[in-house]
C-alpha cells in the first residue's frame, strides 16, 4: 500500500490485521487510528495518551519541586506555581490515572472474557476521543484563557477548586472555566466508557464464563466502572453548578447570597473519594493477575478477593467527609466518617494477606511484572498505614493540608498505582506487540524509579510533621525544612532518569526486542489463548470456559482445574 | 452473536471502522470550547455534533455496519509438563490444621461456667486462709472498675461490698465464658497428644504471663496485693476444669469441608459419601 | 455453582446489551439528579430574599398529567409492536411524542410566567438557582427523550422499523419511564414540599 490517500473510497481494513503490528506509512497508521472502533487499538491509544499526559504532568511536578528545592527560591513566579500544582493534580487524576485504567480495561476485558469486541464499539471510540479532546481543551488554557495575567492563564484553583475561590470575584477571566468545562467533558467520556465496560462484561461473556469464573482483573474493572457510573455524575453536577454560578450568576456557592461554600466540599468529595478508589482499582486488578502467574499458584481465596473489592467500593461511597475534618462538622459526623474510613482497612488488609498467601509457597519467577508488584505490596502497605493514621480525626486536625498528606497520597498513587501500571505494561507488552520487554533496561527503570520515589516522598512525611503546609509557594530557611526539601527534589531527578529508561525500553523492545511467542509467561487467562498480537477478531472460535483458569485447562487436559473447583 | 454454532467458520463479522464518533466528540468539544472563546464556536460545535450523531445513527440503523474478516488458524495452546498436587483437608504433613470437628458451642459456655466456679472456690479459699475473708479476692478483682475499692485499705477489702460483688461476678463470669468459647475452637487445633497439658496448663500459663506483664495497667490494686503462685494455681485449675468439661462433650462437624455456597447457606451441603 | 446448563454453549444466555446499557445509563443519571435534589432540599427555606416557592409556584397539573399518561401510551405502543400491529404502534408512539412535547410547552409557559411576571431568575436567590437547575435538568432530559421518540416515530412512519428493533424501542421506553420517575421526585420535592416551607 504505497498510496498516500487519507480516505480511500470503500475503505476496508486490510485483513487480518494483528493489532499492534500495523504496517505501512505513518499517514496510513494515523488513518487507521482515527477511524478505528477496535477495542485493542483504542486501549493502546488510551494508554499512549495517558503516558503522554503523564510526561507533561511529570514535568509540571519537576517545576514544583525545583521551586521548592531551596528556601526563598524564585525559580517560578507565584502564579505559575499555583497553575503548576493545579494542572499537575488535575492531569494526573483525570488524564493519566483514569485513561490508564480505561486503556487496560479496553484492551483486556474483551480478551479475558472471550468476546470479539466491546458491546458498543463506536461508543468506545467516542469515549476515547472525548477524553483526549477534553485534555487538549484543558491544556489550551495555557494559551487561550485570558486570566488575571493577560496572556494565557491555566487554572490555578487546585484540583478540588474549593469555593469561594472559584467565584467570579476571586477567579477572573476564563481559567477556571477551562477547568470546569474540560472536566465536564471528560466526565461524559468516562461515563460512556464505564457503561461500555459494564455492558461488555455482563452481556458479552463467552460460554461458560460465569461471574464466578471471571478473572479478578475483570471483577476489579466491573467495580471500577460501577464507581465511575455512580461518582462521575456527581462531579458533572458540581461542574454544572459552578458553571451556572459563573455564567448565569446562580447562587449555589455564593456565600453572600445565602449559598454555602461547604456544600461544594461535600459535593466534590462525594465524587472525590470514590474517585480515589477508581484510581487504585487498576492496581488491585493488575496485581491480582501478575502475582498468581509469577508465583505459579492460583490466586488465594478468589471469592474473598472479589468480596473484598466489592466491599471496598461500597464503603468508599460513605467516607467522603474524611477529607473535611478541618471544616468543623458536628462530632457525630466526625465519628461516623472516622469509623467508615477505618472500616476500609479491613477488606484492604484481606487483599494484602491474600496476595501474600498466593506468593507463599509458590515458585516465584522474578520477572519485571512481579518485581514491580512486590514493590507495590510494600509501598501500598505504607500508604495504607498513613491512611489509617489520617482517618483519625484529631490526627487529621493536626496534619491536614500538610506535606504528610501529600506523602500519603503519593505513596498510594505512585507507589501503589503507578508501580502496578508499570507492571501491567511490562506484563502485557508481549501481548500487544509480540516482543518481550528488555529485562536489563527494566531493572534499571525499577531501581532508579523505586529509589527516586522513596527519596522524594519519604522525607515529605517528616516535612509534614515539622509543619510544612501544602501548596505553599516558598518558605523561610529557619524552619528546618531545607535539607529534606532538597532531598525530595533530588529524588525527582532520579525518578526522571528511571522514566527515561522506561520510555527507551518501550521503543527499544518494539524494534529490537526478542520475539515473545504467543504465551511468554505461561499464563492462564484467556487473553493468552490467542496469538500475540491478537487478530482483530480476537478469537477464531469462541472458547468454552470451564474453570477460573481456562488456559490451564487447555494446557493440562490430564489435570484440569474444573475438577477441583 | 454469542452462539458459536451460528458462525460461518471461515469469516467473522466485525464492526466497520467509522469516523463519526470522532466527529461527534470533536463537535461536543467545540460546543464547550465556545463557552470560553466565542459563541460562534459553540454554534459550529452544535452543527458538527449533530452531523456526527446523525452519521453515527445511520451507521447503526437499521442495522450496524459490519464486514467479514477471514479467519486464521488459531494457535494451539502449548502444553507445559508440570505435575501438581492438590492439598486436601486431613492430609498428613499438611501445613494447616483445620479442625474438622469441634465441641459444640454450649460446651464452651458450660466449661466456662464450671471453670469459673472452680477458680472462684480456690480464690476464696486463699482469701479465707490468708486474710480470714472470702470477700478479699472478690473485691480485688472488681477494683479495676470500682474506684473506691482501688484505694481501699486491707480491712475494707475484707468487708463484703455489694457493688464489688456484682462487678466481680459479671466480669469473672463473662471472661470465663469467653475463654470457654475460645477453648472449643482452640483446643482442637493444638497438638493431638497431651491435650490436657496444652489446654489445662500451657494456655493458663501463657495468659498468666500476659497478665503478669500488663496487670499494672488494668488493675493496679490487684497488682499490689496479688499472690502470684496462688494466682497461677487458680488459673491452671480453671484451665483443667474448663478443658475437661469441653472435651467430655461430643464433637460436631465444622463447615471447613463445605463449599463457600453451602457455608453461606445458598446451597444445601452435599452429603459426604 | 457448576450446574449442567452452563456447560452447554447452546444454553448460554446473557442479558440484552441495549437494555443493560440503558439501565446503566439510568443509574448514572440518577446519581446526577440526586446531587441536584439534595442541593434543592439543602437550600429549601434558606433564601435570603423573595420570591419564595409558596408565593410563586402553582401545581403543574396539566403538565404532570401529560407526562404521566405518556408512560401509559408508550406501554401501549410497545404492546402493539410486540403484537406486530405497526399502525397501532405509530399511533400510540405519536401520542407519546405529542404528550412529551406538550409537557415541554407547559414547562416553557411556566418559566415564562415565573421570569416575566414573578421576576424569579436563576440569579435572584437560592430558590431560583436550585429550582431552575433541577427542573431545567429534568426538562433537558425530556428534550433528549423527545428527540429519541421523534427518531423512532420518523423511522416507523417511513416503514423502516422492523421487528428486530423491539430492543431499541424497549430501551427508549425504559429511558422515558425513568424521566417520568424523576418527575415524581421533582414534583414531590419542588411542588409539594418546598411550597409548604415558610420562608
Amino acid at each position: 500500500m504505497a498510496q498516500e490517500i487519507i480516505i480511500e473510497e470503500n475503505y476496508r481494513m486490510p485483513a487480518p490485521v494483528h493489532v499492534g503490528d500495523e504496517k505501512g506509512s505513518l499517514t496510513r497508521v494515523i488513518q487507521q487510528l482515527v477511524f478505528t472502533v477496535d477495542h485493542k487499538k483504542l486501549g493502546l491509544m488510551y494508554i499512549a495518551a495517558g503516558l503522554l499526559f503523564f510526561v507533561i504532568a511529570g514535568l509540571l511536578a519537576g517545576l514544583i519541586r525545583m521551586q521548592l528545592a531551596f528556601p526563598n527560591n524564585h525559580f517560578l513566579p507565584p502564579d505559575v506555581y499555583n497553575q503548576s500544582f493545579t494542572m499537575h493534580g488535575t492531569t494526573m487524576i483525570f488524564l493519566v490515572g483514569m485513561p490508564m485504567a480505561f486503556g487496560f480495561a479496553n484492551y483486556l476485558v474483551p480478551l479475558m472474557i472471550g468476546a470479539r469486541d466491546m458491546a458498543f464499539p463506536r461508543l468506545n471510540a467516542f469515549g476515547f476521543w472525548v477524553f483526549f479532546f477534553s485534555g487538549l481543551l484543558l491544556y489550551f488554557s495555557y494559551v487561550g484563557a485570558p486570566g488575571l495575567y493577560a496572556a494565557g492563564s491555566a487554572p490555578d484553583v487546585g484540583w478540588f477548586a474549593y469555593s469561594p475561590l472559584t467565584t467570579k470575584a476571586f477567579s477572573r477571566g476564563h481559567s477556571t472555566d477551562y477547568w470546569t468545562l474540560s472536566l465536564l467533558l471528560g466526565g461524559i467520556g468516562s461515563v460512556a466508557t464505564a457503561l461500555n465496560i459494564l455492558v461488555t462484561v455482563f452481556c458479552m461473556r463467552c460460554p461458560g464464563m460465569t461471574l464466578g469464573r471471571l478473572p479478578i482483573f475483570v471483577w476489579c474493572m466491573v467495580v471500577l466502572s460501577f464507581l465511575v457510573i455512580l461518582a462521575l455524575p456527581c462531579l458533572s453536577a458540581c461542574q454544572i453548578m459552578i458553571s451556572l454560578d459563573r455564567y448565569l450568576g446562580a447562587k449555589f456557592f455564593d456565600t453572600q447570597a445565602g449559598g454555602d461554600a461547604v456544600l461544594w466540599q461535600h459535593f466534590f468529595w462525594i465524587f472525590g473519594h470514590p474517585e480515589v478508589y477508581i484510581l487504585i482499582m487498576p492496581a488491585f486488578a493488575i496485581t491480582s493477575e501478575v502475582i498468581p502467574v509469577f508465583s505459579r499458584k492460583p490466586i488465594f481465596g478468589y471469592p474473598v478477593m472479589v468480596a473484598a473489592v466489592v466491599a471496598i467500593a461500597f464503603i468508599s461511597l460513605g467516607v467522603w467527609a474524611h477529607h473535611m475534618f478541618c471544616v468543623g462538622m458536628v462530632s457525630l459526623a466526625n465519628a461516623f466518617f472516622v469509623t467508615s474510613t477505618l472500616l476500609v482497612s479491613i477488606p484492604t488488609g484481606i487483599k494484602i494477606f491474600n496476595w501474600l498467601a498466593t506468593m507463599y509457597g509458590g515458585k516465584l519467577r522474578f520477572e519485571l511484572p512481579l518485581i514491580f508488584c512486590i514493590a507495590f505490596l510494600f509501598q501500598f502497605l505504607i500508604a495504607g498505614l498513613t491512611g489509617v493514621m489520617l482517618a483519625v480525626a484529631p490526627f487529621d486536625w493536626q496534619l491536614s493540608d500538610s506535606y504528610f498528606v501529600v506523602a500519603h497520597f503519593h505513596y498510594i498513587l505512585i507507589g501503589g498505582l503507578l508501580f502496578t501500571i508499570f507492571a501491567g505494561i511490562y506484563y502485557w507488552y508481549p501481548k500487544a506487540f509480540g516482543k518481550l520487554p528488555n529485562h536489563k533496561l527494566g531493572l534499571w527503570h525499577f531501581w532508579l524509579f523505586a529509589i527516586g520515589f522513596h527519596i522524594t516522598f519519604l522525607p515529605q512525611h517528616f516535612l509534614g510533621f515539622l509543619g510544612m503546609p501544602r501548596r505553599i509557594y516558598t518558605y523561610q530557611s529557619d524552619r528546618g525544612w531545607d535539607e529534606m526539601n532538597l532531598l525530595s527534589t533530588i529524588g525527582v531527578a532520579i525518578q526522571s532518569a528511571g522514566i527515561l529508561f522506561f520510555v527507551y525500553n518501550l521503543i527499544y523492545s518494539y524494534f529490537w526486542g526478542k520475539k515473545s511467542g504467543d504465551d511468554p509467561w505461561d499464563a492462564w487467562t484467556l487473553e493468552w489463548a490467542t496469538t500475540s498480537p491478537p487478530p482483530e477478531y480476537n478469537f477464531a472460535k469462541l472458547p468454552l470456559v470451564k474453570s477460573r483458569r481456562p488456559l490451564w485447562d487447555a494446557k493440562h487436559p490430564e489435570d484440569p482445574d474444573w475438577k477441583h473447583e | 452473536m454469542i452462539n458459536p454454532d451460528s458462525e460461518d467458520p471461515k469469516f467473522v463479522e466485525i464492526p466497520e471502522p467509522t469516523g463519526w464518533p470522532i466527529i461527534a466528540a470533536f463537535g461536543l468539544v467545540l460546543l464547550f470550547a465556545g463557552l470560553v472563546t466565542s459563541f460562534f464556536i459553540t454554534f459550529l460545535g452544535v452543527l458538527v455534533c449533530l452531523a456526527g450523531f446523525a452519521g453515527w445513527f445511520l451507521d447503526v440503523f437499521p442495522h450496524p455496519k459490519h464486514y467479514a474478516v477471514p479467519l486464521e488458524e488459531a494457535p494451539e495452546p502449548h502444553t507445559t509438563a508440570r505435575s501438581i498436587k492438590y492439598l486436601k483437608i486431613g492430609h498428613l504433613g499438611h501445613r494447616m490444621r483445620l479442625p474438622v470437628e469441634v465441641p459444640p458451642l454450649m460446651a464452651g459456655v458450660k466449661g466456662g461456667i464450671v471453670g469459673a466456679v472452680a477458680m472462684a472456690i480456690l480464690a476464696c479459699a486463699w482469701g479465707f486462709f490468708k486474710y480470714g475473708s472470702i470477700w478479699y479476692p472478690v473485691n480485688l478483682l472488681s477494683a479495676a472498675a470500682v474506684p473506691s475499692l482501688a484505694e481501699a485499705s486491707q480491712a475494707a477489702l475484707s468487708q463484703f461490698n455489694l457493688l464489688g460483688f456484682i462487678v466481680a461476678v459479671i466480669s469473672h463470669g463473662s471472661v470465663s465464658i469467653m475463654i470457654g468459647l475460645l477453648y472449643i475452637v482452640l483446643l482442637p487445633m493444638l497438638p493431638a497428644k497431651f491435650e490436657w497439658f496444652w489446654g489445662g496448663i500451657m494456655t493458663p500459663l501463657i495468659w498468666s504471663g500476659f497478665l503478669f506483664a500488663t496487670i499494672r495497667f488494668i488493675n493496679p490494686a490487684l497488682a499490689v496485693h496479688v499472690d502470684w503462685p496462688w494466682f497461677i494455681v487458680c488459673q491452671v485449675a480453671f484451665g483443667m476444669v474448663c478443658g475437661f468439661v469441653v472435651f467430655k462433650e461430643e464433637k460436631v462437624e465444622t463447615m471447613q469441608s463445605l463449599t463457600l455456597a453451602a457455608k453461606l447457606g445458598i446451597e444445601a451441603p452435599e452429603e459426604n459419601s | 455453582m457448576n450446574s449442567a446448563t452452563t456447560e452447554n454453549p447452546a444454553d448460554w444466555k446473557l442479558p440484552s446489551a441495549r437494555k443493560f446499557g440503558i439501565l446503566t445509563l439510568i443509574l448514572a443519571e440518577s446519581a446526577l439528579f440526586t446531587i441536584f435534589v439534595v442541593a434543592y432540599l439543602f437550600y429549601m427555606g434558606k433564601s435570603l430574599n423573595g420570591p419564595y416557592p409558596s408565593e410563586v409556584l402553582e401545581f403543574p397539573l396539566l403538565g404532570t398529567l401529560a407526562l404521566f399518561s405518556s408512560s401509559g401510551t408508550i406501554f401501549m405502543a410497545e404492546r402493539c409492536l410486540l403484537a406486530g400491529n405497526k399502525p397501532g404502534f405509530s399511533l400510540w408512539w405519536g401520542i407519546t411524542t405529542a404528550l412529551g412535547i406538550y409537557f415541554l410547552y407547559f414547562t416553557g409557559a411556566e418559566w415564562h410566567h415565573l421570569i416575566f411576571e414573578k421576576n424569579l431568575l436563576i440569579s435572584t436567590n437560592t430558590f431560583g438557582t436550585t429550582f431552575y437547575s433541577l427542573v431545567g435538568l429534568h426538562a433537558f432530559h425530556v428534550i433528549v427523550g423527545v428527540l429519541l421518540l421523534l427518531g423512532i416515530l420518523i423511522s416507523s412512519l417511513r416503514g423502516r422499523l422492523h421487528s428486530d428493533h423491539t430492543e431499541h424501542v424497549e430501551a427508549i421506553s425504559y429511558y422515558w419511564h425513568f424521566v417520568d420517575c424523576i418527575w415524581i421526585v421533582v414534583l414531590t420535592v419542588v411542588y409539594f414540599l418546598s411550597v409548604r416551607v415558610q420562608p
